[in-house]
């Protein structure tokens, strides 16, 4: 069984590294996008572990997108360079940040992160000199020069990363403090975890993450803008993907990307306008009817089905 | 005694009033337009405050039912000649329905699962309104020009538009009726209790999805009443509301849940505080970050006070 599972994996790893190599240009950037989305999601999950609701994921990755940029442009280093700046930058924010706000919980959690995001944008918009202002910043040397199968392997490459230090919080002590912190946070506390520090160091390393793809993200176009690199479609689509994958584990938003992803960009081919509506559609049905997700979905046809052998 | 639990009970309102008088001898344009855009923010937010202190539910299509409205308002301009004020009451009764058949196919269904698959859904709800808005009107702004919208007015050398007067005096009317719905009427009072407990509601025999469903109706169409007034000084376009639904948030995070006059007052001085921002020569795109930052400065300190006793 385990054999099998790791070959699947594998497997799995091969296919997508190979992918630039049968496909064509069009079919890349749309894998790209969808590696972008699903670390995004994954992130997003995984701080949702600790029963805190983050909304500050499209500020951390726009963070990381201009401080990518700016790196770049005004200070001259290598686009790869900026993209570690982007994540430590992203990093060290969310550490001085969380500090503060990770005492909060539920509702005020999530609605100061969301503002958090807000005032960033609204700070970047104003400092002209440094970020262009509200017109935005472009940089002419763009990581790997535009090579977008470079970019792809770059993306999966922090995408499998992203997936591992996910699967081993999932395994890991990290795992059992985490859980223990959602289910009950008095009786954690109670039993010497500390969740104060678990907190922080969950809430850094998911803002490195955004951080880090945010700067890949605006590095491999040369350019950042406020509406868009802080825009909430990087918040609410990795919200949707990981809540229609399934929350609560690695694979969830990794499924979700790949299937609101995919769908996304079929809709937008077949209807120029308005593809948008069927993809809120599609949101509003997962929620209505399958409310795990469909990984919790199969997870549950499954254990039914095994329930039912084992009890014959 | 009676005095001081007098001044106690209204101790935020004679706070607005003091901020106000301060900041209008201060900076009279600033206190004026802050009043004037902190009643609109109050006005959008009370039904949100609303729907999340009776029904639990976080509509994140708050803003795109008000600029749905707002649409709606256009058509009853353009098509039927109707003035914006009057074609509230139309408005009003066509987002009731609308918000009645909203809650009916979708948030029932959701009402006993976590919050963040009500949060998902009316995620959802947002962004089929906001495409679909698109997609009908196109992105192209429109606008409804009457002649009363640009009257001005001068009071001791200060000189400014009266139109906007009119959204302090909607939303206090519609602070007052909500009051005035939730204390003297049967449904109500209702309403009350299940904002309260809605268990123990349901124990003495209120039917509780029928006032989630009249609460829900009833807070988009409170949005009808704001989409009125909004639409003779506002470019009319599809994400014209989406700002408020954020703006709305804060609102109900200061104010704290079920408090509806604090949300009159926490939007008021926001504005105010907005507009003295923007009144600071070459300072005026900083004054979006005083929604965020007094918010995010109220729900620390609340926390800390918390945390302490």
């Amino acid at each position: 069984m385990k054999i099998t599972k790791s070959l699947v994996i594998i497997m799995l790893l091969i296919a997508a590294a190979l992918l630039p190599v049968v496909t064509e240009a069009y079919f890349i950037s749309v894998a790209i996008t969808i590696l972008t989305f699903m670390t995004l999601s994954i992130s997003w999950d995984m701080m949702l572990r600790t029963g805190q609701l983050s909304f500050g994921t499209a500020g951390f990755f726009g963070l990381g997108g201009y401080t990518g940029i700016i790196a770049v442009a005004d200070f001259g280093v290598d686009p790869l360079v900026g993209i570690i700046l982007g994540g430590l930058l992203a990093g060290g924010v969310s550490l001085l940040l969380g500090m503060a706000i990770l005492r909060l919980r539920g509702l005020y959690f999530a609605i100061t992160t969301m503002a958090l995001a807000s005032v960033f944008m609204v700070i970047i918009r104003n400092l002209n000199k440094l970020t262009g202002g509200p017109s935005g910043k472009i940089v002419y040397t763009t990581l790997f020069n535009y090579d977008s199968v470079k970019v792809y392997w770059l993306m999966l490459g922090i995408t499998v990363g992203t997936i591992v230090v996910s699967e081993v919080f999932q395994r890991t002590r990290v795992h059992f403090a985490i859980d223990s912190i959602r289910a009950d946070e008095t009786v954690a506390k109670s039993h010497g975890v500390n969740i104060y520090k678990y907190l922080i160091f969950v809430f850094v390393v998911t803002s490195i993450i955004q951080g880090v793809i945010g700067s890949t993200y605006a590095l491999q176009y040369g350019f950042v803008y406020p509406e868009s690199s802080f825009s909430a479609h990087y918040l609410l689509l990795p919200i949707a993907m990981a809540l229609v994958g399934g929350i609560y584990s690695t694979i969830g938003p990794v499924l979700g990307a790949i299937i609101l992803g995919l769908s996304s960009e079929y809709l937008k081919l077949i209807m120029p306008y308005g593809h948008l509506i069927i993809y809120g559609v599609i949101i509003v049905v997962v929620v209505l009817f399958l409310p795990n997700g469909v990984y919790g979905a199969i997870k549950d046809v499954t254990g039914f089905r095994k329930r039912r052998l084992e009890e014959r | 005694m009676e005095s001081i639990s007098f001044m106690r009970k209204h101790r935020n309102l004679f706070l607005l009033i003091a901020v106000i008088v301060v900041v209008a001898i201060w900076k009279p344009h600033a206190a004026i337009y802050g009043l004037q855009r902190g009643s609109l923010y109050s006005l959008v937010g009370l039904p949100l405050s609303l729907t999340l202190g009776v029904v639990g539910i976080m509509n994140l299509a708050h803003g795109d039912f008000l600029s749905l409205g707002i649409y709606f308002v256009y058509l009853f301009a353009t098509n039927l000649g109707m003035d914006p004020l009057v074609s509230i009451i139309p408005v009003f009764f066509l987002l009731f329905g609308l918000g009645v058949v909203i809650y009916k196919l979708t948030i029932t269904r959701v009402m006993k699962s976590g919050h963040l698959n009500q949060l998902l859904l009316t995620f959802g709800i947002s962004m089929i309104l906001l495409e679909a808005m698109n997609v009908i009107w196109t992105s192209r702004p429109r606008s409804v020009y009457v002649e009363y919208s640009s009257s001005s007015t001068t009071i001791a050398g200060v000189r400014f538009g009266t139109y906007e007067l009119l959204y302090v005096v909607f939303a206090f009317a519609v602070l007052i009726a909500l009051q005035l719905f939730l204390k003297k009427t049967r449904l109500g009072q209702a309403t009350f209790a299940v904002g309260q407990n809605p268990q123990g509601a349901k124990i003495v025999g209120i039917n509780t999805g029928f006032v989630y469903l009249f609460v829900f109706g009833i807070s988009i169409a409170i949005l009808g009443i704001a989409a009125g007034v909004m639409v003779p000084r506002f470019a009319i376009f599809p994400s014209v509301g989406s700002a408020f639904t954020m703006k709305s948030f804060c609102l109900v995070a200061m104010a704290g849940l079920g408090n509806l006059t604090g949300i009159l007052v926490s939007g008021i001085v926001l504005g105010v505080g907005e507009a003295i921002v923007q009144s600071i020569p070459g300072y005026a795109g900083w004054s979006d970050i005083v929604f965020f930052g007094v918010l995010i400065a109220v729900i620390m300190i609340r926390s800390l006070r918390r945390q302490s006793l």
